[in-house]
């Protein structure tokens, strides 16, 4: 393996949220597996990047740890200035609905409720009205204007997608978390998901990280942070699928 | 496959164990009463063995009427006799034994043991004859007129020592005795929890039953001879005149244990009929738990067809999960039924029917019918689910979520309509004079078309009443109501325990209260007077007619009036022999008796024809219906047999409407004036005269009653709701079924939602990540499950006030009972079932909080 330059991290003063000393260790002994082991990175405010790293490189994890749904071993998480590890149950939940916005690969929408309801269920669960001009602008954005009362199961996989980005955005979150969101979509209904992601970030000023494996994915992004055996393994600005994938593969070597 | 199955199985006993919870109540019920009564029997059996341990012939009369629920009253036989069997060679001794209604009055004036549905009082003989079935523990036995001994229970529930002056009441009123002794039968010291006084046998006769009379007589013999050859002997000396029978120790034990089993199997078969029932209502549990893991593993018995299984393959795999789930559930289900058995055990405790129960009997049988009905049901329930889970397409192992097939809904909706419409129609031809049997085929009907409508309703009630619940309880109340509603199905068969127990309760809570309005009404009319004595005595006992007479006598009443109940034979010398003399010629019918010269102005008994002061000692009024069916008229004659034997050619002189009689047949007091077996009054009904001061006259009643510790005094207005009230007692045992349908609806509503919330994990955790906090989840599992229990009450509300509706009016003669909606009850029910909802969320709800977000989110 070729040695890498020192990965320069973006200034903490701007970032929307950021990892120090991040370990993450599962079971112990010979079984004993390091998710995550000593990550520092930080994520700026009002762009879109994206995390990559072959399976098991521990991305999802520190996608995890970031968002609040899942706790480190050692070392600390910020969402803006506020250290998740000294929240309860409670108030993680509520950072969750109100400062950070999900997007999953699959399974992103509750199928007893419409679209609409989906889009606003973070407001609706905080029993807040939300900025009604803004959540007009995103669906706007998302071009689901006329599928608004439609059940999950009435849409199409992408047009599903769309309303999980559209809920993500609803409460004009601090920071949006996308786990592999066009993994189940073929390359045209990814693109336009894609698109849209990124018209959230230069249109809307939104913040988002982006998990992916998938080279094109990834060159929507305006940086790229590659991990490797939970380690941070280097980053990328400005990519284009060509160079991650050549990175990619100067890393596998 | 069958190893795979047995795989398949032991990789889920958790989930076996949950889901074994309807078969194990459902069985513990059922083997909780099997033990119960064959401990109960085991005692008694016991018992009676020992206390016939000496006797080795026992004398009686052959003259018998057979009471309802297996009792029989037999003639008194002659105390004469025993001078006769004491002659006989080979007996050593004989004694007379006496069991007659006596009750012992307390220190504090309150008689001891409980009026009415609490075990009988008893008097007897206590005798120094080996052959005598008690045994004196401390003091002595007693000796002429005043002296008595009690049971040892009696003498430390009234805390009477020897030498204390004992109060005891019975036929000839209230006297006043001297305890000499304390004593115990066989090795117990108190039977049942009845009481016991006991007197010398001039004494016992004279002041129980008859003067010369004893109900039977023991014998001891040398054992010279066997006790066959010894009855043999016995009942050849015996003079043919009196109907005399000698039967053996061993006979006569037996008899006892038979008549002790006949009186308990009632009870059990009751209980029986209800631990039935109750598996009965856990097979909708069974069934609905089979459909839904069923669903939830069509991805894994799709595989299975995938790679090559045949469809009748997964079929067998899953019945054989569920026997395997109905042996475990049977097997710890009897075992729970051992420990509800002590718990029935402890509550008749309660209630004062002390049972000495000597160890557990548990029968193999007790246990090869727990497990052969838990099977069974188990079996059947997880049939057609298995059938289905069988037709699972291949490509169903590619699809996502556990669906639940709608299935043919217009299928559905006609079948369920055409049973509700032909069941509906049965109810309606019922109310037209069809017969009662017609009446119960409809509900039945009614019942099945509402359980097949089930699903297709289930989704818009379900949505109604959860729209509050949306509106209140925000995002939380809305994805709640959306649950409730998501799986018609399974929401309409976790909620059918609830409709069945509300819906029957409700018809007959409406069915009862209009009863007891009328009879209130009936009664209001009939009874003129102003105090009522009564004394709920349940066939045994009851007030002496010489209290009666006292009372009618007292300064202040104007008029008193006794009536009474008693048995006797009936025979129509018109109608065939044949028919007189099948079987059933032992029968007795229950004859009113009155004071024909003071019930006139006090009681309207309802007569249509004929005046009872023409009664006297020969006349009868019948049942205007009755006399009708049998083609008696006036004049006609009948031949009435007294239990001690003799026979009243008695007339027909009137008739009565059957309103206010409390049988079908009225005769004067005098018929029986000179019977051993002495009648008693029920009822003494009284007028206070005018003038007098209400409340002086009743403490001069009291007075007499309390003295003679018997009865109750009431007011007109108590008196008559107290027998509008007798209702309630057919109504506790209906509550009793709404319990246990309760129990089995919260464990169907606790497995449904474990196993909602485990299927929809995925949707928990996705909830929890987009910010549901854990109170939240709490809050939409508890109202779904407060929805699904609440659309049950709804629908069992409905249906069980349109059934009682169409119940009181097919009942109703002439529309003479109304309909009464029991609104206070209603209500009740519909809280009931809210609390129910909350009760069988709380661990659902705990473990839908413990759902881990990033597993859930992260499963494929």
């Amino acid at each position: 393996m070729t040695t890498l330059p020192p990965p320069t991290l973006q200034p903490t003063t701007n970032s929307a949220a950021r990892a120090a000393a991040a370990h993450k260790v599962y079971g112990s002994g010979d079984s004993e597996v390091r998710a995550l082991d000593g990550i520092d990175v930080a994520f700026e405010k009002g762009k879109f990047t994206a995390i990559m790293g072959p399976s098991g490189s521990g991305k999802s994890t520190l996608m995890h740890c970031i968002a609040g749904l899942d706790s480190l071993t050692s070392g600390s998480v910020f969402i803006g200035d506020t250290n998740l590890s000294s929240l309860n149950d409670k108030e993680l939940t509520e950072l969750r609905r109100e400062k950070v916005g999900f997007v999953f690969q699959a399974f992103n929408l509750i199928p007893t409720l419409n679209a609409y309801e989906n889009i606003t269920l973070p407001l609706t669960l905080g029993k807040k009205k939300g900025d009604s001009a803004w959540i007009d602008r995103v669906i706007d954005t998302i071009s689901l204007r006329d599928r608004l009362d439609h059940r999950p199961s009435e849409l199409s996989g992408g047009q599903q997608q769309r309303v999980a980005i559209a809920r993500a955005l609803a409460s004009q979150p601090d920071i949006i978390f996308a786990d592999e969101p066009t993994g189940n979509l073929d390359s045209k209904t990814g693109s336009e998901v894609l698109t849209f992601m990124r018209r959230a970030v230069t249109d809307l000023g939104q913040t988002i990280v982006m998990v992916t494996h998938d080279a094109v994915a990834a060159s929507y992004a305006d940086r790229i942070v590659f991990l490797a055996d939970g380690r941070v393994a280097g980053e990328m600005f400005s990519p284009t699928a060509q160079k991650v994938l050549d990175y990619l593969k100067r890393l596998g070597e | 496959m069958f190893r795979l199955a047995i795989k398949m199985t032991l990789a889920r006993t958790g989930r076996l164990v949950l889901t074994s919870l309807a078969v194990i109540l459902g069985t513990a019920f059922l083997s909780g009463t099997f033990v119960f009564r064959d401990t109960i029997n085991q005692t008694f059996d016991r018992l009676f063995a020992d206390v016939f341990r000496d006797v080795d012939a026992y004398v009686r009369s052959t003259t018998f009427l057979e009471l309802d629920f297996g009792g029989e009253q037999r003639a008194a036989t002659p105390v004469s006799v025993l001078d006769t069997v004491r002659g006989i060679e080979g007996v050593t001794s004989a004694t007379g034994d006496i069991q007659a209604f006596a009750r012992v009055i307390g220190k504090d004036g309150e008689p001891l043991g409980s009026e009415g549905n609490g075990p009988p009082t008893f008097g007897g003989i206590a005798s120094a004859d080996s052959a005598g079935l008690w045994s004196i523990e401390t003091g002595r036995l007693p000796v002429g007129p005043n002296e008595v001994v009690l049971d040892t229970a009696t003498a430390d529930n009234g805390d009477f020592v020897v030498g204390d002056k004992v109060r005891v009441v019975a036929v000839r009123g209230a006297r006043e005795f001297t305890l000499v002794g304390i004593a115990s039968y066989g090795d117990i010291s108190s039977p049942g929890g009845a009481t016991f006084a006991l007197f010398d046998q001039p004494t016992a006769s004279e002041f129980l039953l008859q003067p010369g009379f004893v109900d039977a007589i023991l014998v001891e013999g040398d054992d010279s001879v066997s006790d066959e050859v010894l009855a043999q002997r016995i009942n050849e000396a015996l003079p043919a005149d009196l109907r005399l029978e000698t039967l053996t120790g061993a006979e006569i034990t037996a008899e006892v244990q038979g008549q002790i089993k006949d009186v308990l199997n009632i009870f059990s078969t009751f209980l029986i009929v209800f631990s039935y029932i109750a598996l009965g209502i856990g097979s909708f549990v069974i069934y609905n738990v089979f459909s839904i893991t069923a669903a939830q593993r069509q991805r894994e018995n799709a595989l299975l067809r995938a790679i090559g299984a045949s469809r009748r393959q997964v079929s067998r795999a899953l019945l054989f999960e569920s026997s395997a789930m109905g042996i475990v559930g049977s097997v710890i289900g009897f075992g729970i039924g051992i420990l509800l058995s002590q718990l029935l055990n402890a509550l008749l405790k309660a209630t004062g029917f002390e049972v000495p129960t000597q160890g557990l009997a548990i029968a193999p049988n007790s246990f090869i019918n727990t497990l052969v009905a838990g099977v069974l049901v188990t079996v059947s329930a997880a049939w057609f689910p298995a059938r289905r889970a069988g037709r699972v397409p291949p490509l169903a192992a590619l699809r996502d979520t556990a669906l639940d097939t709608a299935g043919s809904i217009s299928r559905r909706v006609i079948i369920g309509m055409v049973l509700v419409v032909a069941g509906g129609a049965g109810m309606v031809a019922a109310m037209n004079d069809a017969p009662i049997q017609i009446l119960g085929l409809g509900v039945l009907g009614v019942f099945s078309g509402i359980l097949v409508l089930g699903p297709a309703i289930a989704r818009p009630i379900a949505l109604s009443i959860g729209l509050p619940v949306a509106k209140l309880r925000g995002a939380s109340g809305v994805m709640a109501r959306q649950n409730a509603a998501r799986n018609p199905k399974r929401t309409s068969r976790t909620a059918a325990p609830v409709l069945l127990g509300v819906a029957l309760v409700t018809a007959f809570t409406a069915l009862a209260a209009s009863i007891r309005s009328e009879i209130r009404d009936t009664f209001g009319d009939a009874f003129s007077g102003d105090i009522a004595l009564t004394v709920d005595s349940q066939g045994f006992g009851g007030i002496p007619l010489t209290i009666t007479d006292q009372i009618s006598a007292l300064d202040g009443v104007a008029q008193a009036t006794g009536v009474g109940f008693t048995s006797v034979r009936l025979i129509d010398p018109n109608e065939p022999a044949s028919a007189t003399q099948a079987g059933a010629s032992q029968r007795g019918v229950f004859v009113q008796t009155i004071n024909p010269s003071t019930i006139v102005g006090l009681f309207d008994l309802g007569v249509t024809e004929g005046d009872l002061t023409t009664l006297g000692r020969d006349g009868i009024f019948v049942d205007a219906d009755r006399a009708q069916s049998k083609g008696w008229d006036i004049g006609s004659r009948l031949q009435i047999i007294r239990v001690d034997g003799v026979v009243v050619d008695a007339e027909v002189r009137g008739f009565v409407s059957g309103d206010t009689s409390f049988a079908n047949y009225v005769a004067s007091r005098d018929m029986f004036a000179d019977a051993p077996s002495p009648i008693f009054d029920a009822f003494v009904y009284i007028k206070v005269a005018e003038g007098a001061v209400f409340d002086d006259v009743r403490d001069r009643i009291a007075a007499i009653s309390s003295d003679a510790g018997i009865g109750t005094l009431q007011t007109k207005d108590e008196f008559i709701d107290d027998q509008a009230a007798q209702i309630n007692q057919v109504l506790a045992l209906i509550y009793g079924l709404l319990v246990l349908s309760i129990i089995i609806a919260i464990v169907g509503i606790v497995i449904t939602l474990l196993l909602s919330v485990f299927e929809r994990r995925r949707e928990i955790g996705l909830l929890r990540a987009v910010g549901m906090t854990k109170s939240q989840v709490r809050t939409t599992v508890r109202w779904e499950s407060v929805i699904t229990s609440l659309l049950g009450a709804v629908s069992g509300v409905v249906l069980g006030i349109v059934m009682g509706i169409v119940v009181v009016a097919a009942l109703s003669d002439e529309g003479d009972i109304t309909f009464r909606l029991p609104v206070n009850a209603t209500l009740w029910i519909v809280f009931i079932s809210f609390v129910l909802g909350v009760v069988a969320a709380v661990y659902p709800a705990w473990r839908a909080t413990k759902v881990n977000i990033v597993e859930a989110i992260s499963a494929v």
